[in-house]
């Protein structure tokens, strides 16, 4: 992973969060350029990251991982973050900001034994591939239900200097859920896959792993969100909680797990 | 004296005049096309558009050979209710303050409610009228164009027309924060006291689906539904309607409270809850204040609806700054264009005067050019040509520059040292 470009992603990316954070120091200088500043962030990441990745051979380490999760937080940003709803990035700029940064100063690490078994291979992107966009959908998710929070609150305390600057609380709502939804259909095939990929390399067919098993949690966590919503109406605060603090327990499972635990995978070895 | 700066605004508005003396003034289109015909046929103006709205009566013109003078004249003619003369209520804006006082009506920074819409439109039917009698000329058609285009600017740059006052948009602020677009969204009326019309009109102009009104008399109920284009029901069946709409505007004049917290909780069950804006705008209250702690319902009072209008007022004002600079700017970069294109007009004759006076010269030399044959003939024409050209070329350069840096004296000296008068004068 050549840290140059991932430095100006990282620059990139603070600057967007900074606007968001600061809109009267940083946010009024920059205005106008916030949304190409983060598109150029996004290209520029994703090209290094699809670079990066090709050349070591498939190679993704913890560092991939957190980098790929801050590009699908940014690109979640970029993709969502119009208008109104660019109060988005008031959370997922930072997110993805300090995901890159600990990316950057983690040491490397190889996750090894998948990449010997023949037939594999083509699979284990399509895996990362949906796991990734099931998290930053997740992330979106979060940021959603965050931002519902706030606004309900200012609401209900008759707060009005933000009012008509957030977006309100039926998009935030109908946002959220579907972000949700698509980020547990994504999820939901990821696991399938590396399950597929775990039957075909291991030779037990399933081995614990920690982490396999938190993520089985989360999955069955933003499966009782969904199930909640739509057959007992929790909309809202409690969809909106759930998505908080699912989130906030996936982010749990990708840094903390990597530190203190070891499996399949492990980045910790 | 160039007639950009022969322009004239002279007017009177909500600012200077009382309402009797602006009714007194104020005219329809047909009366406007009578005026500026008027002005323009009898030559107390060159170019006129008059501008006649509930709140200003202004004329903007290009004096004819009476000058200012004769504008005043004309003027004379019109009395205020008492006979008296206008003299105390009219503002005189002339050359660079003209076109800048007619962008900051176009702009609404003018207006008697900052940032209000209408203006716009009115300037623009102004033009229209001035066009069909075509009294708009060189310079008062740009100033025109230039204005509409500046009132757009400031509506789409500015934040000035984005805050909504009043206290019927302060409603539409509300229900925009909670539901978005208001599109297929529903609300009830309860009540048809004037603060409810007031929000329940200014929500249906928001493009609300459906009014539902619902009143103690069924009769008033109906009359107001059939004004305001909605559905009347009667007042026992407003507990059935309460789980289908999303917003509930109550202005009775009852006395006690007419929704408590257990209907609102029912209704929200009903709408699988979703979230229920609820607007009470009577004195003495007419929800029972509990129904805000329930966890998808948003009650607003009077007061709250207050403390929104004033906030937008208040952003009006912060956008108003950055609209004045633009405003400011526009009417600087209208004044060098115009500056610009009357030089440029000017050269036009300046190159023309020359070209007369070389083919003057050329045939006083008649019996010398016909002495020559053809070839050599064409070279002495091409040879006068260069020469006028070549000498002309530097005190147009110099008067190019001057009007681009908008220095009308050494423009006017420029052109007195190459003899030239001005054209309009």
């Amino acid at each position: 992973m050549d840290s140059l470009p991932y430095i100006a992603v990282l620059i990139a990316y603070g600057l967007v969060g900074a606007a968001h954070l600061l809109p009267g120091i940083v946010g009024e200088r920059l205005k106008s350029r916030v949304r190409p500043i983060a598109l150029t962030g996004v290209f520029l990441h994703a090209a290094a990251l699809f670079l990066g990745v090709a050349t070591i051979g498939g190679g993704t380490g913890f560092r991939e991982a957190l980098s790929a999760l801050a590009l699908g937080i940014m690109g979640a940003y970029v993709a969502a973050g119009r208008g109104r709803l660019s109060a988005l990035g008031l959370l997922l700029a930072p997110l993805a900001t300090v995901l890159l940064g600990i990316a950057l100063v983690v040491p490397r690490h190889q996750v090894a034994a998948l990449e010997h078994t023949p037939g594999v291979l083509p699979w284990l992107p399509i895996h990362l591939a949906l796991v990734f966009f099931g998290l930053a959908c997740f992330a979106l998710s979060f940021a959603l239900g965050a931002l519902y929070l706030l606004v309900r609150r200012e609401l209900k305390a008759k707060r009005f200097d933000r009012l008509g600057r957030l977006p309100s609380l039926e998009v935030l709502d109908s946002m959220q859920f579907r972000a949700t939804l698509f980020g547990f259909v994504a999820m939901t095939l990821g696991i399938g896959v590396g399950g597929g990929i775990a039957a075909a390399s291991l030779d037990v067919p399933w081995a614990w792993d920690p982490k396999v098993g938190f993520t089985a949690l989360l999955w069955a966590w933003y499966g009782l969100a969904l199930q909640l919503r739509i057959v007992a109406g929790w909309r809202g605060k409690w969809s909106a909680l759930f998505a908080i603090v699912g989130f906030a327990a996936a982010m749990f499972s990708l840094v903390g797990f990597n530190f203190f635990f070891t499996g399949w995978h492990g980045y910790a070895g | 004296m160039p007639a950009e700066r022969r322009l004239i605004a002279v007017g009177l508005s909500h600012l200077t005049a009382p309402v009797e003396v602006r009714e007194r003034l104020a005219v329809d289109p047909a009366g406007v096309r009578r005026t500026l015909n008027n002005l323009v046929s009898t030559g107390v103006s060159t170019e006129a558009l008059l501008i006649s709205t509930c709140n200003r009566v202004e004329l903007y013109t290009v004096p004819g050979r009476g000058g200012e003078v004769g504008v005043a004249e004309f003027l004379a003619s019109f009395r205020g209710p008492k006979g008296e003369a206008l003299d105390n209520y009219l503002y005189w804006h002339r050359g660079r303050d003209a076109v800048h006082h007619l962008f900051r009506v176009s702009s609404a920074l003018d207006s008697m409610v900052l940032g209000e819409p209408q203006i716009l439109g009115q300037v623009k039917s102004a033009v229209r009228q001035a066009q069909e009698v075509n009294a708009l000329g060189r310079v008062l058609n740009r100033l025109a164009q230039r204005s509409l285009a500046v009132g757009k600017r400031v509506r789409t740059e500015t934040a000035l027309g984005q805050h909504r006052v009043g206290i019927g948009n302060a409603g539409v602020d509300l229900a925009t924060q909670i539901f978005g677009d208001l599109g297929g969204r529903r609300a009830m009326l309860l009540g048809v006291g004037e603060m409810g019309r007031q929000v329940a009109n200014a929500l249906q102009s928001a493009g609300l689906r459906e009014l539902v009104v619902c009143n103690r008399t069924l009769e008033r109920a109906q009359e107001l539904a059939e004004a305001q284009g909605g559905t009347a029901i009667e007042w026992s069946r407003m507990a059935d309607y309460l789980g289908r709409v999303d917003i509930v505007i109550a202005a009775t004049g009852a006395a006690e409270p007419v929704l408590v917290a257990e209907d609102v909780r029912r209704a929200l069950k009903a709408r699988s809850y979703r979230p229920l804006l609820l607007v009470d705008l009577s004195v003495p209250r007419n929800i029972d204040p509990g129904v805000d702690d329930l966890e998808d319902a948003y009650l607003f009072n009077v007061d709250d609806l207050r403390s929104v209008q004033s906030r937008g007022m208040a952003l009006r004002q912060d956008a108003a700054l950055d609209a004045r600079k633009l405003v400011s700017t526009e009417a600087d970069r209208f004044m060098t264009s115009l500056a610009e294109l009357d030089v440029a007009a000017r050269i036009g004759g300046v190159v023309r005067h020359a070209e007369v006076l070389r083919i003057a010269e050329m045939a006083r030399s008649q019996r010398l050019v016909s002495s020559l044959d053809g070839s050599q003939q064409e070279a002495l024409d091409q040879m006068t040509r260069a020469l006028v050209k070549k000498v002309l070329h530097n005190p147009l350069q110099n008067l190019r520059r001057a009007a681009r840096e908008g220095d009308s004296e050494r423009v006017e000296a420029i052109l007195n040292a190459m003899g030239v008068q001005d054209e309009d004068a």
